[in-house]
């Protein structure tokens, strides 16, 4: 373990860590482009150039291993200056658009220029060089060659995270440009964690350009609900509108959010989004669709099941669970899913769809219940003429509902989630509005927090369970999240 | 004057060669123990002529002594320094020396592969080479047993693609290995990590084509060649205003005066000395009253604030504007960058179009200040030299010749071009 000296502070890190990492351990930050923890070291920006003592000349402090004994300076007049210089050098050729750029509050090169520079350009705007701009590069992706500094780290990423090589840099000297190579296109499954990686505004998201300036932009930290994987992701927003969704990269999930998940946000104020209940295909109003949905399971006559779902939070599969143990008095209920889980891409898309499947499983633990195959045999069988369950759960027993009949009333969040056979549905507030206990296929927890508002008449599930109870004559004394998992043990 | 050990008549083809003794080191140093030669080239004082004059025994001695598995042999043959043709010449003349100096070295470091990694534009050179690999092969000099000895030693020549950057180690690496050629990050050195991950040694062709001599003569009687730590004799290329330009050899430690007058018969007709680029383009330029009496090693032009370098001497007379020279410069720098580090990419870019904006009259004062500074900027701050190679010219003219530039900042004729054309 090899014990430095860096700015007069002492630390001891292992060994193989760079000066770099080691000034990080002590709070120290040294200004970095071409750096990325989880990517290769290229040492081209020659940003974090730093002095150590019996060094002949600056050292980048990314590519520097720390030794013992080392004497690292990072704020010195000649470490101050190389930081200036690399930055004048990086806006002689650079448009200088932050006006209009979309990186503007979020960009490497205008916080450096805060921190260290703050000096006029000596170098005359009409001799720039001119590039590319507003080339689309693929589903995700805007690249502007204009404000590139090179640093390479997507190509870096392209060629070690998702190992699909797209990117290269092109030419030499002043005439190089990041580009695709030949016949490629940049759709790779995480082509958007580029352009949170790219330390200027190089590369832009298609989907964020021009919605909002980041420093409008509330932060809400969250989970991506998008497979069994449970990214921790970060919500920005504004004015109770989603702008993106961001990976709060970690040690145990994820550094990178995948393109599929990243995109999930767009369901909360999608065009199908239901703030009213649905019966066959008219809208109607959430009270009335209720009460239709009660006469029918009323109707049933007690051959009403209950189908948990591995999409849904602990909590919310639990009111479902109280729902038919309680209010139905039913035994036809299920919270036993199987699934197949694990990275099945080698980055994070997991082989499960489903964010919760372990989650459900603790309710089943906690309530007991019917397997898949029991419960779909009785539906087979015709011992049930009600299923309530949540719209893409209503898919794991797709065929057998058909086959029998059976009457479907289901939840969802938004129209196009409503499987055909579905005779009334209940809206909910989705997971973004709402807060839900999740256990990812590591068997960690993940809380969701909620980033925006539901609109009013939106209710989180379990609210809409504690409803639906009460129109079927029963009382869950459901008045939180809380009420409806006592009981559970989450581990 | 010492006898020539590199540049010698009739030797180009193998007969030739024979006759001068050829071969024979290379018979001798399979009998001897691979630690022997590295240290006989050790004691020879043997130092890198391609530029940077690190001591080549050492750099032999780097090579990790249990490395399992392949080491790689590389000749530096991408002489591409502006103002430096020596290596060229060498190989025309005398291909077996660089041939043999490789097979020897790749024993002493235990390698049974090597590559000599040519610039592109040599084709005939590499023909040369190519023919000079074929004759050595048939006489079981290259190939497998050598000599009976069980050391087999494979050799092929690469041919570059047109780029100065290959010239530096590491880049040169990865052009041969097949890619971009841009300079990597050290450590890992070569020596460690080098030709395709393996422990690698490489060496310019003036060093390499220098070992059999040292093998057949001896450390001690190389040493006592030259002047110092500056031991041998050395290639130079002088080109200018001289009456013979052309590559001389002569013992390190030459004065430029001796250079000039006794080998090169002095400045052309009507030409005064103004300025010398003692080592090739990138070295800082020294005033002739700088170079005058200035002794041709690494020590006495380090101590004249110069580099031997590759020991082209390029001699600039009176009349010859130094605005448009180190334009001229900076142009070949600015093209060749690699492009990978900022100071570099950037730096060499605006350099030229200030010292355009000068040339062409539209410069200021501040322009000067300002190409000063970014030479500054980029000194010392990148992964490979070529950032310096440009920084150092551009510091020295500007320092040496500061009131050319102020002049045409101010609009007026050059003195330089007054003068002379």
């Amino acid at each position: 373990m090899p014990k430095l000296t860096i700015d007069g502070l002492s630390v001891e890190v292992p060994k193989g860590t760079s000066v770099l990492e080691a000034a990080q351990l002590l709070g120290i930050h040294i200004p970095r482009y071409c750096y990325h923890p989880k990517l290769t070291v290229a040492g081209n920006c020659r940003m974090c150039l730093v002095e150590i003592e019996k060094a002949n000349k600056l050292l980048t402090a990314c590519s520097t291993e720390a030794l013992e004994g080392m004497v690292v300076r990072t704020t010195t007049e000649q470490v101050r200056k190389a930081r200036r210089d690399v930055l004048e050098f990086l806006l002689i050729n650079h448009p200088v658009d932050c006006p209009i750029c979309d990186q503007a509050g979020e960009c490497g090169l205008q916080d450096y220029y805060m921190d260290y520079s703050l000096r006029k350009s000596r170098f005359a705007q009409e001799d720039k060089i001119r590039r590319p701009k507003r080339r689309i590069v693929g589903q995700h992706l805007v690249l502007d060659n204009e404000r590139c500094i090179l640093c390479t780290r997507c190509v870096r990423f392209c060629a070690e995270v998702t190992k699909t090589h797209e990117l290269d840099v092109m030419e030499r000297s002043d005439g190089s440009f990041i580009d695709l190579k030949e016949g490629k296109t940049l759709d790779n499954g995480y082509s958007r964690n580029i352009a949170d990686i790219c330390p200027v505004g190089a590369f832009t998201s298609r989907d964020f350009r021009f919605k909002q300036r980041v420093w409008f932009l509330k932060r809400t930290p969250t989970v991506c609900l998008g497979c069994a994987t449970g990214c921790l992701v970060e919500a920005q927003h504004n004015e109770n509108v989603i702008y993106r969704l961001l990976p709060r990269p970690n040690a145990e999930t994820n550094t990178w959010l995948c393109d599929y998940g990243c995109m999930t946000y767009k369901a909360v104020l999608a065009g199908d989004r239901l703030s009213k209940g649905v019966i066959k295909n008219g809208l109607i109003d959430l009270e009335p669709a209720l009460r239709e949905a009660a006469s029918r399971i009323d109707e049933a006559k007690g051959a009403v099941a209950v189908l948990g779902s591995p999409w849904l939070s602990v909590e919310d599969n639990a009111a479902l669970a109280r729902l038919a143990k309680d209010a139905f008095k039913t035994e036809n209920y299920c919270f036993d899913f199987e699934a197949v889980q694990g990275i099945k891409d080698g980055i994070l898309i997991n082989k499960d769809p489903a964010p919760n499947t372990r989650g459900a499983r603790m309710v089943k633990e906690a309530h007991g219940g019917l397997s898949l195959a029991e419960l779909s045999d009785r539906v087979a069988t015709g011992k049930v003429k009600v299923v309530v369950t949540e719209a893409r759960a209503a898919g794991l027993m797709k065929e057998v509902l058909k086959a029998a009949g059976t009457r479907l009333l289901v939840f969802a969040t938004n129209k196009g989630e409503i499987p055909a056979q579905a005779y009334a549905t209940l809206p909910y507030a989705s997971y973004f509005e709402t807060p839900g206990t999740f256990i990812n296929y590591q068997g960690l927890r993940r809380v969701t927090a909620p980033a925006v508002q539901a609109p009013d008449a939106i209710k989180p599930l379990w609210e809409m369970v504690n409803k639906l109870a009460a129109y079927s004559g029963a009382s869950l004394r459901l008045h939180s999240a809380e009420d409806a998992i006592k009981g559970i043990d989450i581990k | 004057m010492t006898e020539n050990i590199l540049l010698k008549d009739n030797v180009a083809g193998i007969e030739g060669y024979f006759a001068g003794g050829g071969y024979k080191p290379l018979k001798k140093a399979l009998g001897l123990k691979p630690a022997d030669i590295i240290e006989e080239v050790k004691k020879s004082n043997l130092r890198g002529r391609g530029g940077a004059g690190f001591p080549a025994g050492l750099k032999w001695s780097f090579i990790p002594k249990d490395a399992q598995g392949e080491r790689y042999l590389v000749c530096n043959a991408d002489e591409g320094e502006p103002g430096t043709f020596k290596d060229r010449e060498l190989m025309r003349r005398n291909p077996h020396a660089v041939i043999e100096g490789m097979a020897i070295a790749a024993y002493a470091i235990g390698s049974s592969h090597g590559y000599i990694y040519i610039r592109g534009e040599f084709a005939a050179e590499a023909e040369v080479l190519e023919a000079a690999i074929a004759a050595a092969r048939s006489k079981g000099f290259i190939g497998k047993n050598i000599l009976g000895s069980g050391f087999n030693f494979e050799l092929f020549v690469h041919r570059g693609a047109g780029a100065y950057i290959c010239g530096e180690e590491t880049a040169l690496l990865e052009s041969l290995e097949g890619f971009k050629g841009q300079p990597r990050l050290k450590p890992p050195f070569p020596a460690i990590k080098g030709l395709f991950g393996r422990p690698t040694v490489m060496n310019n062709v003036e060093t390499l084509a220098a070992v059999p001599a040292i093998i057949e003569k001896g450390g001690d009687w190389y040493a006592a060649i030259g002047s110092g730590k500056s031991a041998g004799t050395k290639l130079f290329c002088v080109s200018g205003a001289v009456k013979k330009p052309g590559v001389y050899e002569l013992p390190l430690g030459v004065t430029f005066r001796d250079l000039l007058e006794k080998s090169c018969g002095g400045m052309k007709e009507g030409k005064i000395l103004k300025a010398v680029i003692p080592g090739g383009s990138s070295t800082p330029v020294l005033t002739a009253e700088e170079a005058w009496g200035v002794k041709l090693d690494y020590e006495s032009l380090a101590a004249a604030g110069s580099m031997l370098g590759s020991g082209g001497v390029i001699v600039i007379p009176e009349g010859e504007c130094m605005v448009k020279l180190l334009q001229v410069l900076a142009r070949f720098y600015h093209h060749e960058s690699c492009g990978q580090c900022t100071p570099c990419r950037e730096g060499c870019g605006w350099i030229e179009k200030l010292l355009n904006r000068l040339e062409e009259g539209r410069g200021s004062s501040a322009d000067i200040d300002n190409i000063y500074a970014a030479g500054e900027a980029m000194m010392g701050r990148t992964i490979c030299p070529l950032a310096d190679a440009m920084a150092m010219p551009v510091m020295s003219f500007i320092k040496k010749f500061r009131p050319e530039f102020e002049a045409h900042a101010r609009g007026e004729t050059c003195a330089g071009r007054a003068a002379g054309k």
